[in-house]
């Protein structure tokens, strides 16, 4: 389906690496703004694809430059240890970045990126799309009015199924850092968002216990304001689902993505009385996508800082590695 | 059989007293406590005896005692019924070190007196059925524990020092390590805790995350805070997501309720579930009656958790893990 555009209204021509999971989600909320061309995806795992498509496939970068065609934002979805490698291309060719979350396996690659970037002069900005979800937004709009007063203990869970991505990069350990460098990264990055920076953690998990294609992880968290948080992240469910409580000296606010949705469609069991699966839905007008993707565009457009920086990324990084490391260690890791 | 509270300063004692009163055979004889207008409240309540006097209390024809005093007091108030032959449910925490914990296992044992610790959760229904599942091996091996032990300030004489021995972290910790050691027979091998205070203006504990790690490689983690605020619509909360290799278990232990909105009191849980206190009590009794010689729940197993609480504090003092063993 080929979408109409007015040559003269498109802003940003954005080229995406990695057609993914995420790259494909991105495509989608692109295609929602009137402003936005998506002009290609670099993948060359993409190439028989034989649906009609309005954006041209190219198996490298390279191929994609050598086109000539205008691009302004390139937008980097593969799996985190191929981010290094794209920012440097994108940055050589001086232009803007989106890249996804995390914004890479070591601090060491994070730092580099950064410092690319700014030799480059080009714009990065690191997809910690929970920034964008209003379940996230409301809940620390509340906690700032002091709603519920001064936060004491608050409680995360981000629990689905052991993921299937490319080669199954997840199960690989020094490519995907796993469960925690992955997904609990949303949540840290989060709680830095609402409580500033942390004085120490420490976690138990399942990292280097030998089960395949399980993990599992129980993060605490002190922030320097005093507020304990305790992360659960869990490649050992079903389904997914997220959850958090903030408990504050006069109230709570709890949420669950499993208990609280809007809609739930159940199919009935077929004759072999399989089936009936229950597929969950909670439809906004725009997603937590297209919101953070429009927030880094129109910074790009007027110049403003994003709601989340490219430093930030970096810490959620530094956060969930020394995780990581307490569990590899049985110690607290301190933070200065 | 007859028995006697020694006590009403600790809030089971209520539901203690109605067990009591409930149970076949069983003789409500009297309430010991020195707080006159309040052993005088409770005995009337009950239609029982009251005793300002320990000794005075112990000198009756009495089989067995309950005690729910303060924390600091339960030494004193076991070894006393000890002493005097009484067998003894003691209120948890056992006590609020370790020595007085053990002073009060020797005695008792020399004394020949039943010393159980009194942890109700191992006698609620869902708890029972956690461990069955667990033990016909539903969740295959156990890798991991995320527990919760909430609750509401309790205020009064649990948030002074000098009466509790400690906040939240010893209020709130026993109960789920102790749920914990009997479900999987394993020991906590060590202890890290982020302890906080911050719900309650008094110089006490109120908050923590502890985390653990059994001798067979279990992992746990407990929220053991005074965080329910005064509104919430049920007092706390003992709640495991158990993690196994073959399945997961979601545990509410007091999730069989009704949602009751009124007027008045807003939002509430009405519990319907089973009653863990009484089966708790007929637990106690029933180990008098057969003439076993020891308690279902020891002593030990009151010092192993109180310890663990303990250890929650090292930690948290000294900002590192803490090993038990």
């Amino acid at each position: 389906m080929k979408k109409l555009l007015e040559e003269g209204k498109v802003m940003f021509h954005v080229l995406i690496i990695g057609a993914g999971t995420m790259g494909k989600i991105h495509i989608q909320a692109f295609r929602q703004m009137k402003d936005v061309k998506v002009v290609g995806v670099v993948d060359p795992n993409q190439l028989d694809s034989n649906k009609e498509l309005d954006y041209q496939v190219f198996s490298t970068f390279q191929q994609a430059l050598e086109t000539g065609d205008r691009i302004d934002v390139v937008d980097i979805c593969v799996p985190t240890p191929l981010h290094l490698e794209y920012v440097k291309k994108a940055a050589d060719a001086k232009l803007n970045i989106i890249c996804e979350k995390p914004l890479a396996r070591s601090l060491e690659e994070g730092q580099e990126i950064i410092n690319y970037c700014n030799r480059k002069s080009v714009k990065l900005y690191v997809a910690h799309v929970l920034r964008f979800f209003p379940e996230f937004v409301k809940v620390k709009e509340i906690i700032e009015k002091e709603t519920i007063g001064k936060v004491g203990v608050v409680r995360t869970t981000r629990a689905g199924s052991f993921p299937i991505g490319w080669n199954d990069w997840y199960s690989d350990y020094q490519s995907s850092g796993g469960l925690i460098l992955d997904m609990v990264i949303h949540d840290i990055d989060f709680l830095r968002w609402c409580f500033g920076d942390i004085e120490r953690v420490y976690a138990k998990g399942t990292l280097g216990k030998g089960f395949d294609n399980l993990e599992y992880a129980l993060i605490t968290l002190r922030f320097i304001n005093g507020v304990i948080a305790h992360l659960e992240g869990s490649w050992a469910h079903d389904s997914f689902s997220m959850s958090f409580e903030f408990s504050g000296t006069v109230g709570i606010i709890d949420y669950n993505s499993a208990n609280d949705k809007p809609l739930e469609l159940h199919s009935h069991s077929n004759k072999e009385g399989s089936g009936g699966v229950a597929v969950p839905e909670s439809p906004l007008n725009t997603t937590p996508y297209y919101r953070e993707l429009r927030h880094f565009l129109d910074c790009m457009k007027y110049g403003a800082e994003p709601i989340v920086t490219a430093e930030d990324a970096l810490e959620a990084v530094k956060i969930a590695l020394s995780a990581i490391e307490s569990i590899r260690t049985s110690k607290p890791i301190f933070f200065n | 059989m007859k028995i006697g509270i020694i006590s009403f300063a600790h809030i089971h004692a209520e539901s203690y007293g109605r067990a009591l009163k409930r149970i076949e055979d069983v003789e409500f004889v009297g309430v010991m406590d020195e707080d006159e207008e309040r052993g005088r409240k409770y005995s009337l309540f009950f239609g029982t005896r009251h005793f300002s006097n320990i000794n005075d209390f112990l000198m009756q024809d009495l089989d067995a005692v309950i005690v729910t005093s303060e924390n600091v007091q339960h030494k004193e108030h076991v070894i006393a019924a000890a002493l005097a032959g009484k067998h003894v449910l003691c209120e948890k925490p056992i006590a609020v070190n370790k020595i007085d914990a053990q002073e009060m296992i020797d005695i008792c044992r020399e004394k020949n007196v039943l010393l159980q610790t009194a942890f109700p959760v191992r006698f609620n229904t869902s708890i029972i059925r956690t461990r069955e599942l667990i033990k016909n091996g539903h969740l295959g091996e156990i890798i991991a524990v995320k527990g919760t032990n909430r609750g509401q300030c309790p205020g009064s004489w649990f948030v002074d020092i000098n009466k509790s021995g400690g906040g939240a972290v010893l209020d709130h910790t026993v109960h789920v390590t102790d749920i914990l050691r009997w479900f999987l027979g394993s020991e906590v091998r060590t202890v890290y805790a982020e302890i906080g205070s911050m719900f309650t203006n008094q110089l006490i504990d109120d908050s923590g995350i502890l985390s653990f790690e059994f001798e067979n490689g279990v992992f746990a983690s407990l929220d053991c805070s005074w965080s329910r605020n005064a509104t919430y619509p049920i007092w706390g909360d003992i709640t495991l997501e158990i993690i196994g290799t073959k399945g997961r278990l979601s545990v509410d232990a007091f999730n069989q309720k009704l949602n009751v909105f009124t007027n008045k009191m807003g939002y509430n849980h009405s519990y319907w579930g089973d009653d863990m206190d009484e089966e708790l009590i007929k637990d106690f009794i029933n180990s008098i009656r057969t003439g076993k010689d020891q308690a279902s729940i020891t002593g030990e197993d009151g010092l192993r958790a109180l310890e663990i609480a303990l250890a929650a504090y090292e930690s948290s003092e000294n900002k590192a893990v803490v090993s038990l063993v």
